[in-house]
């Protein structure tokens, strides 16, 4: 079982924000105070990278959607490197795709303009 | 004859994950291909996450009971819970109209239980608390 950890790192101003283990209910709140600082910041665009998680539930999506609103007032998006299929499918489910959130198999291609 | 597992858990975060581990196990025991038991970890597990967000009052301690009836063809879980209870109408218009993480995640939830699962009923009565009944046909059904 890989443990939950949330790491940040930069691509030169780009936040990437790396999530191992299952994120749910019970570890979302950490995700939350972990990403308030970062969406309070002049941050235009903020990168998730999803190929460490084996979960993720409807109120980890729900803070992802959280973000990705915020970004939109300043036409800003969120890029979510997802190799993962049933992590994709829980995406498309919850109509995030469609918005300002951007799904990608890699990392080299996510942040290709970064 | 179909063969039934029940647990009772309380109605805490920390919880959750025990639940996803469980349905993987029976339904894995049951022979569900893989990408069908992550349907079934996805809407089990939102089943159980809506009683820890909604079911009982802040501060008070309450339990969430889980049935599995292990059918020839399907597997069928109920999610029951003894909290307030609500009015699906009234849930389905919040979820319009709301803009907050909580209740986005509410609606979330049910859409995926109802996407996911071949058959889903949510009954659920003022002051009494809520049953979520879901099934998933098998498709190597073992019926003898």
């Amino acid at each position: 079982m890989v443990p939950f950890k949330i790491e940040i790192t930069h691509r030169n101003t780009l936040p990437v924000v790396h999530i191992a283990g299952e994120l749910d209910i019970h570890n979302c709140k950490e995700l939350d105070s972990v990403l308030s600082p970062l969406l309070s910041a002049s941050t235009q665009t903020l990168a998730f990278n999803l190929a460490q998680t084996v979960y993720i539930d409807s109120t980890g999506l729900g803070i992802l959607a959280h973000a990705a609103r915020h970004l939109a007032k300043t036409q800003g998006s969120v890029l979510v490197i997802c190799p993962k299929p049933q992590l994709k499918k829980v995406f498309e489910l919850a109509g995030l795709h469609k918005k300002n959130v951007l799904l990608f198999e890699d990392e080299t291609t996510a942040l290709s303009n970064y | 004859m179909s063969k039934s597992i029940t647990m009772t858990l309380p109605a805490s975060s920390e919880f959750v994950a025990v639940t996803r581990l469980t349905v993987s196990g029976i339904a894995a025991r049951m022979n569900f291909p893989i990408e069908v038991i992550e349907d079934l970890k996805v809407s089990l597990s939102e089943a159980c996450t809506n009683v820890v967000q909604h079911a009982y009052p802040e501060k008070e301690s309450g339990v969430i009971e889980i049935a599995f009836h292990l059918h020839p063809d399907k597997l069928e879980i109920f999610v029951e819970d003894h909290g307030k209870g609500f009015n699906p109408k009234e849930a389905a218009s919040q979820k319009e109209n709301s803009a907050t993480i909580e209740s986005f995640g509410l609606g979330l939830g049910l859409t995926f239980i109802k996407s996911l699962m071949d058959e889903a009923e949510v009954t659920s009565h003022i002051g009494k608390g809520t049953v979520v009944r879901m099934v998933k046909y098998s498709p190597n059904p073992t019926i003898k």
